[in-house]
């Protein structure tokens, strides 16, 4: 084997290895506000939607937006984001946050807002009146 | 009517296509002239069936027929006519047929200008590609599977199970569900177009690459495959630019590039594009690297495909703002994907021993060397990014449900491939134009630039403050390549000006990297109060009401009208004024801020941030507020901010909703109305206690007892309260002295208690009753609704450091290489009539100079 070759597969061979160390590193879970409080303080992502009708809004003192999300296994908890209430919030069919649990509070600085535009199982529901026009 | 013919259309394109496929096949195999010209006939075809297919989508998009799903989903009746052009390709199934049709036009240049040696089997490469994307779109059942999905499909068709439909099945919708206003830009109508024109022209040194392959005629495909493959990274990379440009002037994200996987979509084709331009180029110079070359060309369009399939199977689901739902296509997709690479691998093994094998070994010092481990270096940081984007699906053998990296884990990988590749396209770029036979001659050409760059370095450094070692080595980097291609490009101009695309690209490219160091210092400005505040957020020293210390800093600041405040220690920020202009949208505010900058002798400039109510589609009548940035673009730096939120934005919040949803409060604490309606309030304060009434905050230090000659006529006995009043809005603070006596009158004793007015105010104070068990005092306050509420503003104000120079390294990269594609299809032109003359092929362009 040329020595240029063999310089080169181990350069690639620790090149490799140190990217996939390092992403696996970087990858998380998506996981449930119930795990997430066990895991309290450390790095979390969590999935869920946005319920409409329990208290939400803007807190002037903290500069905080707060809402519930209802998580996939059905759990609610109050989560507080330290930013304006993002772009299409309303609309979303689907929220990621991301952030830490603590003391059953979603503490999260960065949101990611599922909009449904180009979702194609969202159904429109026409009424009765409408659909005699 | 009109949908059965457009589905009809795009089943005759797909049969056309077959057959195109099919003839350029035969054609391949036993030359013919009647064959290739059945095969491009077939092809134009197609072409023109796609054609007028896309045509009759315009039509209806344009005519509002709402019984049509793509019509009512993409758009509305207030759409204006740019944005019903646009909605053409705002779907999937549009912009396939974008795809589609681009590809199409592509093909008619290939037609005409290709040499025969690889026009057929280029075709049929050419067209199979296309094959699958028409595949996409037919919509028809087979065996009780939909194949593809049409754009053409009835709202009927889409959702069958609507009660609607029983009904009246003649039903249409009186208004389709729209377009979202953040996608309402002429953004919108120019950056998709290079997108697809990009990933049209990508397939063209893939189909070549293979046509090369199956002719095995490994050398000549370059000459015409080079100015397509500049052509589709110049097409991907302005498509880039604007889809960066746009997200970052019209999303609250901040930034112009949050490794998106769609995002990284374009940007890993292109790193590929470019590596396998320069295998390219140095297989034009020194006949070597042709199996790079093959490798590149066909792995850029594979990854295109790729990329194709993570963003439209839904695979990236939670990982992408906007990555599309599964249509259905999730098999089709695979199919592609895998038909392309399965193609390419095997003609590739089985023309492998064929191929000609590198006999000699190149120098460490060589252009060809050192162009070859650039690009490889390319090419890595495109696996690198590739693997962040597959979180999803090789996150699986990591963890269970994989979100995606962090930002970090792309940013921190790409610094040593930045500053691998910097210091490599100078020692390159010299081998190229210069005779350099040692290190000893490359280091006399270097000195200059490198005497510049140390010196300009250290300014950089020293000057902007910078601590971070790793930064430093960046910096030091990108400075290299910028003035050591640059030194080069003006020797180069010199004397050949039409050559200059190359070193101008590598310009570009430095000045980009310098620019993007300006993320790192990317910074919300924030007054001296807040940034305190979240300092002792990070000393876990403030409490919130339930006892738990707060984890988050703010990153905004509260400003009241005309009220100046310093941010980022340098500049007064003050809130002049907030309207309802409705501008662009009903119902659109505008906020006007001062901003001085009293470094610079209190030079003012206005930004004005809106905010606009979009009706949410989700639900009838709800309406979200919406911010629309404001970026004042500077060289040095750019002032990013938005309005997060404002008294008049919970002033209008009621007039929009109309009790229609429960509306998302922006509940404020600082005023505190008095529930029962009343116009005066009575408060008790114990000594030594603090109180807040609407903007004040009262505390009552202590009584002071009057000596009887300065009690009020007839008083048995006088008291006065030291209260302190804070305004808590402008921080004021003064004292009140209310007075307490009990006057006789006759037999009765009265209270006196005398009027005292607020400072700054239009509220009255009065000291009621005094409890001396329990030192307890009664004030009365008056005048509490008169009280103007003072009009506030929450601001995110960022500053990015940097972005234009940013923005100057994409366009000269542009420039540079659209010189580049000039020389070279010239370059290939007089190639090819020199072929026809029968004249010696020289490659005599690349002169030293």
């Amino acid at each position: 084997m040329k020595p240029r070759l063999i310089v080169g597969l181990v350069f690639m061979i620790a090149f490799t290895s140190l990217v996939l160390y390092n992403f696996s590193g970087s990858i998380g879970s998506y996981i449930d506000f119930e795990e997430a409080q066990v895991r309290e303080g450390s790095k979390a992502y969590v999935i869920g939607t946005w319920v409409r009708d329990m208290p939400h809004g803007f807190n002037n003192e903290s500069r905080t937006f707060n809402f519930h999300m209802m998580d996939e296994q059905g759990n609610i908890r109050r989560v507080v984001y330290n930013n304006a209430k993002p772009q299409n919030f309303e609309d979303a069919i689907q929220l990621v946050v991301k952030g830490s649990m603590s003391n059953e509070v979603f503490y999260s600085d960065d949101m990611l807002v599922k909009c449904p535009s180009k979702y194609n199982d969202e159904s429109p529901e026409f009424t009765a009146a409408e659909a005699a026009i | 009517m009109i949908g059965i013919i457009g589905k009809s259309l795009i089943i005759l394109a797909f049969l056309s296509s077959i057959l195109a496929i099919l003839f350029y096949y035969l054609d391949s195999k036993k030359p013919n002239q009647r064959l290739s010209t059945l095969g491009h006939s077939f092809f134009i075809l197609k072409g023109v069936f796609i054609t007028v297919a896309s045509g009759l989508l315009v039509y209806l998009l344009f005519t509002n027929q709402f019984q049509y799903y793509y019509v009512y989903n993409y758009t509305s009746l207030d759409l204006q006519a740019q944005y019903l052009a646009a909605a053409f390709y705002s779907g999937q199934e549009g912009s396939f047929m974008l795809w589609v049709l681009m590809s199409f036009l592509v093909g008619l240049a290939l037609i005409k200008w290709t040499s025969p040696v690889y026009r057929s089997p280029m075709m049929f490469f050419f067209s199979l590609t296309q094959f699958f994307l028409l595949f996409m779109l037919l919509g028809i059942d087979v065996f009780g599977n939909t194949l593809g999905a049409s754009p053409f499909r009835t709202l009927q068709e889409q959702m069958p199970n609507l009660p609607v439909w029983a009904v009246n099945p003649d039903f249409v919708p009186a208004d389709g569900s729209g377009l979202n206003d953040l996608l309402r830009s002429p953004w919108i109508v120019i950056h998709p177009p290079f997108i697809f024109l990009g990933f049209a022209m990508m397939t063209i040194p893939y189909a070549f690459a293979l046509a090369a392959l199956w002719r095995r005629a490994y050398q000549d495909w370059i000459y015409p495959a080079l100015p397509w493959a500049l052509g589709a990274n110049l097409s991907l990379l302005i498509a880039i630019f604007l889809g960066g440009y746009w997200a970052y002037e019209t999303l609250s994200f901040g930034g112009y590039w949050a490794w998106d996987p769609v995002e990284n979509a374009s940007l890993v084709p292109w790193i590929v594009g470019v590596a396998g331009i320069h295998t390219m180029l140095i297989q034009r110079r020194s006949a070597s690297s042709k199996k790079a070359s093959l490798i590149f060309a066909i792995l850029a369009y594979i990854l295109v495909v790729y990329q194709t399939f993570l963003t439209r199977s839904g695979v990236l689901g939670e990982a992408s703002v906007h990555s599309f739902v599964d249509l259905g296509l999730y098999n089709q997709l695979l199919l592609f994907v895998f038909a392309m690479i399965i193609m390419a691998v095997v003609l590739f093994a089985l023309r492998y021993k064929d191929m000609p094998s590198q006999e000699r070994e190149d120098p460490i010092l060589s252009k060809e060397f050192m162009m070859f481990a650039g690009a490889l270096v390319l090419f890595m940081s495109g696996l690198v990014i590739i693997l962040g984007t597959s979180s999803p699906i090789i996150g699986h053998f990591f963890v269970a449900n994989p979100t995606p990296p962090e930002m970090s884990f792309y940013n921190n990988w790409s610094i040593p491939f930045a500053v691998a590749i910097s210091i490599m396209t100078v020692i390159t770029q010299h081998l190229w134009w210069k005779k350099i036979a040692n290190v000893e001659d490359l280091a006399t050409h270097l000195t200059w630039p490198i005497v510049i760059t140390s010196v300009v370095t250290v300014a950089t450094i020293v000057l902007g403050d910078i601590r971070n070692p790793v930064y430093m080595i960046y910096i030091l980097a990108a400075y290299f390549a910028l003035f050591g291609n640059g030194w080069l490009m003006i020797n180069i101009y010199r004397s050949k000006p039409r050559m200059i695309g190359g070193t101008l690209t590598h310009v570009g490219f430095a000045v980009m990297l310098l620019g993007f160091m300006g993320s790192a210092f990317d910074r919300p400005m924030l007054d001296a109060e807040t940034k305190r505040y979240n300092q002792a957020v990070q000393r876990g020293d403030v409490i919130d009401s339930d006892g738990f210390p707060v984890v988050q800093p703010m990153h905004m600041i509260e400003l009241f009208k005309d009220e100046p405040k310093l941010i980022d220690d340098r500049y007064l920020v003050t809130f002049l004024d907030a309207r309802i202009t409705e501008d662009n949208r009903p119902g659109e505010q505008e906020y006007t801020l001062r901003i001085e900058d009293t470094k610079r002798n209190n030079r003012a400039f206005y930004i004005k941030p809106q905010v606009y109510p979009m009706l949410a589609s989700s639900q009838m009548g709800s309406v979200s507020w919406t911010v629309d940035p404001e970026v004042s673009m500077g060289f040095f730096s750019d002032i990013y901010s938005y309005v997060a939120g404002s008294s008049l934005v919970d002033r209008e919040f009621d007039n929009w909703n109309q009790g229609q949803f429960s509306p998302v409060e922006q509940s404020s604490e600082i005023i505190i109305y008095d529930g029962s309606g009343q116009e005066t309030k009575t408060v008790r304060i114990r000594r030594g206690g603090t109180i807040t009434v609407d903007n004040f905050v009262i505390s009552f230090s202590d009584f002071e007892f009057l000596p009887p000659e300065e009690y009020p006529a007839n008083a048995t006995i006088a008291v006065k309260a030291m209260l302190e009043m804070q305004n808590t809005v402008t921080g004021d603070v003064f004292s009140v002295r209310p007075t307490f006596a009990i006057i006789r009158e006759g037999d009765s004793n009265n209270t006196f208690a005398p009027v005292e007015e607020i400072e700054g105010s239009n509220m009255t104070l009065q000291f009621t009753n005094v409890n001396p068990n329990s030192e307890e005092i009664e004030l009365q306050i008056s005048g509490i609704h008169s009280v103007e509420e003072k009009e506030w503003v929450l601001l995110t104000i960022e500053k990015k450091p940097f972005v234009s120079v940013v923005w100057l390294g994409t366009i000269l990269l542009m420039i540079g290489f659209s010189v580049s594609i000039v020389r070279r299809w010239n370059d290939q032109k007089r190639r090819e009539v020199n072929e026809k003359r029968g004249v010696k092929q020289d490659d005599d362009n690349e002169m030293y100079t």
